[in-house]
Order: C-alpha cells, then structure tokens, then sequence
C-alpha cells in the first residue's frame, strides 16, 4: 500500500468496483435517492434542467443536481422536504389540469412556459397551506444554483464541470487557471 | 464546581477580546479567555464556497454551530422568525479563537476625524439618537497604530488627501493594484477622485515571522492558507499565551456574569465543552462578545441592583444595533477586466466619506473582492433573466467582465434598531437566544442612493457599456460589521459605559469590542475595534492596582 498515491488507491478501487457491476446480482438498480421518489426525482430533474440547460457546455443533468439537493434534503435542508414534497405534487397537478401529462413528459417549450407561471406566481390556485408555486420554484432555482456551481463534494458539479466552464480551477481558494482555451 | 480565582475574565477571542486579554497578560495580570468556539484548524476547512464565512450556505465554518445557535429576527409587520446562521439574517460574525478576525476581507481601515464628532459637524438628526463619541481620533491614533504594528497591516495613506493624520508610517508596504485596481484607479483619477492603495491586515512582504500573501484568488470568508492574513489568532492571542499568564479556554459558553449585592461583578458562569456548568471568580469581567452577543449577554445576566440586565437601568443596553449598508454599482465590460488576482479589492477612495453637500458621512467606495461562482449567479442587470441559457451564458460570458464599485455607508443610529433577549426562544444551553428588531434610519437609504450614484458613474468613466445600481439601506441592521450595542459617552442615562468602556455603574465590568462604537463610520470597523482593545486593555493595565476594580 505505501507504494501507492492516494489517486492510484482510488483509481484501483474504482476498478474493483467497476468489476463488481459485472455480476448478475447486481443488476438490480437499487433506488439511488435518499429522499425523492424516482418519479419526484424525475421532475426535479426536469425542472432544473430548464434551469440550468445544456448548450455547448453540461447543465443541470450531466453536473448530478439532483444528487447535491437529494443529500442536502436529507440533512441540512431537512425542513425543505414538506415544500419540495407538496410543491412537487401541486406542479403536477397544475401540468395535469393544462397539458394532462407529467412536468418531465412535456416537451421542453411546454416546460417552461410552466416555469414561467410559476415565476410569475400565476398559479395561485394550486397553493397549499403555507406554500405556493412561486416560493417553491425559487427554492429550487436557488438549490439548483447551489449545486451546480458549488463543490463536487456536495453532490452536485459533478467533475467541476461549472469551474472547468468558468475556466477557474480547483481549489478554488488558492487555485490559478489552469483549464487555457 | 468553583474555579481558582484570575484577575481577569475576557468573554470572547475575537477582534477586541484577543487585545484586551493580550493587554492584561503582558502586564502581568492573571487571566482566562473564554471562547465558546474552537481555535481555527486549517486544514478542517474545504475551499468550498458553500461552507464559507461570506456564504454560508451549509454551514459556517468558523462558527457557530447552527443547530445549537438560533436568534429570533422581528419584521417590520411584527412577524417573528427563528432564524439560523444558514438561514434568514441571522447577522453571524464567527465563532472561534480569531472570530471574524480568521476569515475577514481584512480592510484596515482608520476611522476619521469626523467620525467622532457627527453631531457637532452636522448637528442633530431627527429620529437618530446620533451622539459623539467621549473620545477623539486624537485619542486613539497611538492604538490605531499599536494595532497596525502588533497585528500587521499592509498600507500608504499618501496619496490618500483625506486620511487623518498618523504618526507613524503603517508596516509593510501597500498591495499592488490588480487589472481592475488600475481600471478603476485610472477612471477615478480622471474624475479627479483621489484613489490609493485599500490598507490590510493582510502581509504584503513577510511579517511577524509569517509569510506574505500569495493573491489567491479569494481569502475573504476563508482562512489563509499560507497564514498571511493577520487576526487575533495568530498575533495577540499567541503572545497572551507565550507570557504564561492567559489561558484560553475554549468550547465553553458563558451564561452570565454574576453581579453581587454590592454591584461588582464577581465572576461568570459557563457551560464547558462537555456542557457541564461552572463559575469562573475573577476581580474583573470583560465583555468581548461582538455587538449582538454581547449585548445579549449582559440582558441575560439580571442581579438584584440590576434586575433588566447588566449595567441596562436605563435601558440602553442592545440599542442603536448598526451595521453597514453595502451600497454600490456594477459595470459590465466587454473584455475581461478580472483577472482575479486576489482577493480582488485593491483601490479605495475617500472623496465621499464626509462633507457630501445635503448628507451625513457618507462612505468609502473601493472594489470589491472576487465573486465565487455560486455568489456570482445573483449578479445580474434588472430585468435579465434568473435562469435558464441566457442565465447561464452570463455567468460564464460575464464572470470575468463584470465590475463592482461599493463601499459601505455610515448608518445613523436608531433607538429602536436593537438586540433583545426572546425568553421563549432558548440556545442549546438554555438560554433565551438574541433577538434582533427595528430598522435603519430613513437617511441611511438617501445616502445609499448618493454612493451608489457616484459608483455608478466611476464605472461609467471607467468604459462600462452598462451599468446600475444596487442600493441598500433598508430594513434591520447588524450583519458582520455589527456595532453600537453598548456605547461610550459621558451620560449614564444615555450611554452602556465611559470612555474607557467600563460600566457606568458596575466599576469592574468592561466592554471591549464593536458594542462600543458611537457610531459605526463610513468604513469597515475592525481596525478601531482592535485600537478599542488596545484604549480599555491599557486602561485597564494601568489603573488595575488601585483596588476600586476588585470585588474581595
Ligand atoms: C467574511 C467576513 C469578512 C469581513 N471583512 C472585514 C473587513 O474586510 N474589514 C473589517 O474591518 N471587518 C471585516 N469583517 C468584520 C470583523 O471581523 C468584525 O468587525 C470583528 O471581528 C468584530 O470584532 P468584535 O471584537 O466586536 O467581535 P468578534 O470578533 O466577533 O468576537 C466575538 C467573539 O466572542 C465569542 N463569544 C460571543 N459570545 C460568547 C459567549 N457567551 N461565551 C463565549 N464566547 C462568546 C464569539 O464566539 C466570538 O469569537 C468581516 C467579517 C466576516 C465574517
């Protein structure tokens, strides 16, 4: 074990565990969220996607923000889980009543027009007690932020995929630019 | 169970506690620094712009624990909110041996002239309780400059023609101006602004055995790596420690400081690390708690003499709670005027800090540290999107190309803007939590305006195809540069303590921190927080063989 680096154990082990994968028992894919439902997961997914799209560079999707909002729901943000849950429920209510599908099965134009309403606080009707669409959206757009353009460790910027786009690296604090396009 | 009796108890190892208890030791007095932090460990800390001291998203990590720390804010409607140091104003500092002094921007600013004597320059203000201050900058020059030597600061008021006069020159040469220094400078120059070199308590050259700043790309809100930023933590405290007479004794919460029957202060009570309580006899108290803290600390310390909290018979404890309104302008640019060479603010100047025709005070304007990506994502022009691909194209179109002008604007005091205890909101440990209510005083947000304008237009000058103003000064004050809780004056009836921050009525209690101030100025505060430290713990020092500070 001396002989190796730090970067050589991690890279080793991640072999082991890739073989591991290999094995027919494994082939279940085991519920990854600690929080969210798949299909919760599956509009969160959507929503900040729409916030932060892909375009010549990865969004929302590709940086894992589900992951960082999944974890920090479960911890630190533990008293957002009753608005995520009941915010989740009333934005595919207000998808049913207009376009009778899922958030995540619309076209993306249609996806943001919703958003849009959101933002705008024009679906009041969908409020729930002690909250409503609006407030809902900015904490998404607010965590989706976070996650993206935060530290990997979190769960989000997967591969600091938002430094690499900000041509800033890593450690950020005492880094210099080393991504020179 | 009773600890052996110390000269002194300093509560709190920040800015003003870390001096005065550094004062007391070197001058032989036996005593214990109490801290209910840890001291900093570097390496505990990820470079990590959500768990960091300017955004603290996470966590904050220098402190408090925000499980363990709430604080109840009032709105102006009346409505209640237990807030965290993660969540909704709670107006966190630090907590831990250095306290905001760790992870600071670092700006050494001297207050001016003028600062202590508003009310005689500019007469009273309606609905400001505006006072001056008991002492003059004449009377704490030598401890503006113990504190520029003992701690270190990098700086030349040369060409600064508004900087008040100086002694001694400060230690270490000024930090060179970076891409957007010289953009700004340049601009300032041409409007015939008088710009210079931010002074810091930051190392330039290598200093007290430490070495000099290698610019990284941001250090405010984050410890340094290399050790150049200069706080409490590794200057004054260590040298308390090296005299064998100071303890610092950490982790531990002081509950409340024991006020006898005679109206001495007799001790403290705290709760250790292990959440056990105790009593700490000492012959004399001081309080360094930061303005919110300590304020609640003395409410929470209620005796016979005086039964609404410590030294607050005429209630004034935890009044005229100022802060500073950040108020400014950002410019767009269309070739990339960061290159982020940090931590990013590098040129000031002092054009607007008085004599404004129509105002009072007023503030310095300088650049601003570098932006991380996550804080970055709230800058935008109004009316420009919040999310989606033009939102995205901005941030990394524009992270490099855009400039910020701002500076901080002297808040008029307001009785009402204040900290009291909420007796149903308990800490931890128990103890009703700081509760913090009132708003600014209608000026402040006139005077924003005024700044905010002339930052707007230094931009302009500086080549900004676009520009526009943030402007604050609205709404409840506080936040890191905290102050003006338990104030100096003459007066009992309206004043906390004397001019050397000793209780009007309680001759063994002190204050030492940003509770003091009169007002707040037009600049960053620690700088004359630390000289208070150096003005009561030499007081101190000096007077402590006549008896009348001793309880036995
Ligand atoms: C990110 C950031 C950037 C900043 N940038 C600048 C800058 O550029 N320039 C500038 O001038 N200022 C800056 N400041 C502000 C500066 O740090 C504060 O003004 C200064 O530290 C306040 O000094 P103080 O002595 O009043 O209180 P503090 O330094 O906050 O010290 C108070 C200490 O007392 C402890 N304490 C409180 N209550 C208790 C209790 N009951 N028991 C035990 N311990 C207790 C606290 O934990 C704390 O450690 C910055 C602050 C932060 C956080």
């Amino acid at each position: 074990m001396d002989k190796f680096s730090r970067r050589d154990f991690i890279k080793t082990s991640g072999i082991v565990a890739g073989g591991l994968l290999l094995l027919p028992c494994c082939r279940y894919t085991e519920q990854p969220y600690r929080f969210f439902s798949p299909e919760e997961a599956d509009c969160i997914i959507a929503l900040s996607e729409q916030i932060i799209p892909h375009d010549k560079y990865p969004g929302a999707t590709d940086a894992g923000v589900i992951y960082y909002i999944d974890r920090q729901l479960s911890s630190v943000f533990h008293y957002d889980q009753q608005t995520y849950r009941l915010g989740i429920e009333s934005m595919q209510l207000a998808c049913n009543d207009m376009h009778k599908k899922l958030f995540q099965d619309l076209p993306v134009s249609a996806q943001i027009m919703v958003m849009e309403e959101m933002e705008a606080g024009n679906l009041n009707k969908y409020n729930w007690p002690g909250g409503n669409l609006s407030s809902f959206f900015n904490l998404v757009l607010k965590h989706t932020m976070q996650a993206f353009y935060g530290s990997p460790i979190h769960g989000g910027n997967k591969d600091y995929m938002s430094f690499e786009m900000l041509q800033i690296d890593y450690p950020l604090v005492i880094g210099q630019n080393r991504y020179n396009s | 169970m009773n600890k052996k009796r110390v000269n002194a108890v300093v509560i709190g190892a920040g800015a003003g506690g870390g001096i005065v208890a550094k004062e007391l030791a070197v001058n032989g007095l036996s005593v214990v620094l109490f801290e209910r932090g840890k001291w900093p460990v570097y390496d505990e800390h990820p470079n990590d712009e959500l768990i960091s001291q300017r955004t603290e998203v996470l966590g904050s990590p220098f402190g408090p624990d925000h499980e363990k720390n709430p604080r109840v804010v009032v709105e102006a409607d009346g409505r209640r909110h237990i807030v965290t140091p993660i969540a909704g104003g709670y107006s966190n500092n630090a907590a831990c041996v250095g306290s905001g002094t760790v992870s600071y921007g670092a700006m050494a600013w001297r207050f001016m002239k003028e600062d202590f004597q508003l009310k005689t320059i500019y007469g009273p203000v309606e609905g400001s309780t505006l006072e001056d201050w008991p002492i003059t900058y004449d009377d704490l020059e030598p401890f503006y400059e113990k504190a520029e030597w003992e701690i270190g600061v990098s700086g030349d008021d040369a060409s600064n023609p508004f900087a008040p006069h100086r002694r001694k020159k400060q230690p270490m040469p000024p930090f060179e101006y970076n891409h957007e220094g010289t953009v700004i400078y340049n601009a300032a120059k041409r409007l015939g602004l008088h710009p210079f070199p931010i002074p810091m308590l930051r190392n330039s050259v290598r200093y007290n055995q430490r070495p000099a700043c290698i610019r990284n790309r941001m250090c405010c809100g984050f410890a340094c790596p290399v050790d150049a930023k200069n706080g409490t933590q590794n200057t004054v405290i260590p040298i308390a420690l090296k005299t064998g007479n100071c303890e610092v004794r950490t982790q531990c919460m002081i509950a409340e400081i024991v006020i006898n029957e005679k109206g001495k202060a007799e001790g403290v009570n705290y709760f250790d690390e292990k959440n056990k309580g105790h009593f700490q006899p000492a012959d004399i108290v001081v309080v360094s708690g930061g303005a919110i803290e300590t304020a609640r600390l003395l409410l929470n310390s209620k005796s016979k003499l005086f039964p609404r909290g410590a030294g607050n018979n005429y209630d004034w404890v935890g009044r005229n709670l100022q802060g500073h309104a950040y108020t400014g302008a950002f410019g767009l640019f269309d070739y990339d005027i960061l290159d982020l060479t940090g931590p990013g603010a590098t040129v000031a100047l002092c054009d607007f800090n008085h004599h404004n025709p129509g105002m009072v005070g007023g503030g310095l304007l300088a650049n601003e540290f570098n932006r991380l990506p996550y804080l970055y994502t709230n800058i935008r022009p109004p009316g420009s999107a919040r999310w989606g691909i033009d939102h995205k194209k901005f941030q990394y179109e524009m992270y490099r190309r855009t400039s910020q002008v701002v500076g901080p604007i002297q808040e008029m005091p307001a009785f009402d803007s204040r900290v009291t205890v909420d007796d149903n909101v308990k800490d931890f440990w128990g103890l009703p939590v700081a509760r913090l209510s009132g708003s600014r005083h209608p000026l402040d947000y006139e005077n924003c305006r005024f700044l905010s304008a002339k930052a707007e237009e230094i931009l302009k000058e500086a080549g900004a195809y676009h520009t526009w103003q943030s402007v604050g000064g609205r709404g409840l004050s506080g936040g890191q540069h905290q102050a003006g809780t338990a104030r100096m004056g003459n007066d009992k009836k309206t004043s906390v303590v004397n001019r050397f921050g000793q209780m009007h009525e309680i001759d063994n209690l002190f204050i030492a921190d940003g509770s003091l101030m009169v007002n707040n100025g037009g600049f960053n505060p620690a700088l004359t927080i630390m000289a208070l430290g150096y003005w009561v713990g030499g007081y101190i020092a000096n007077n402590f063989s006549s008896t009348k500070f001793r309880t036995g």
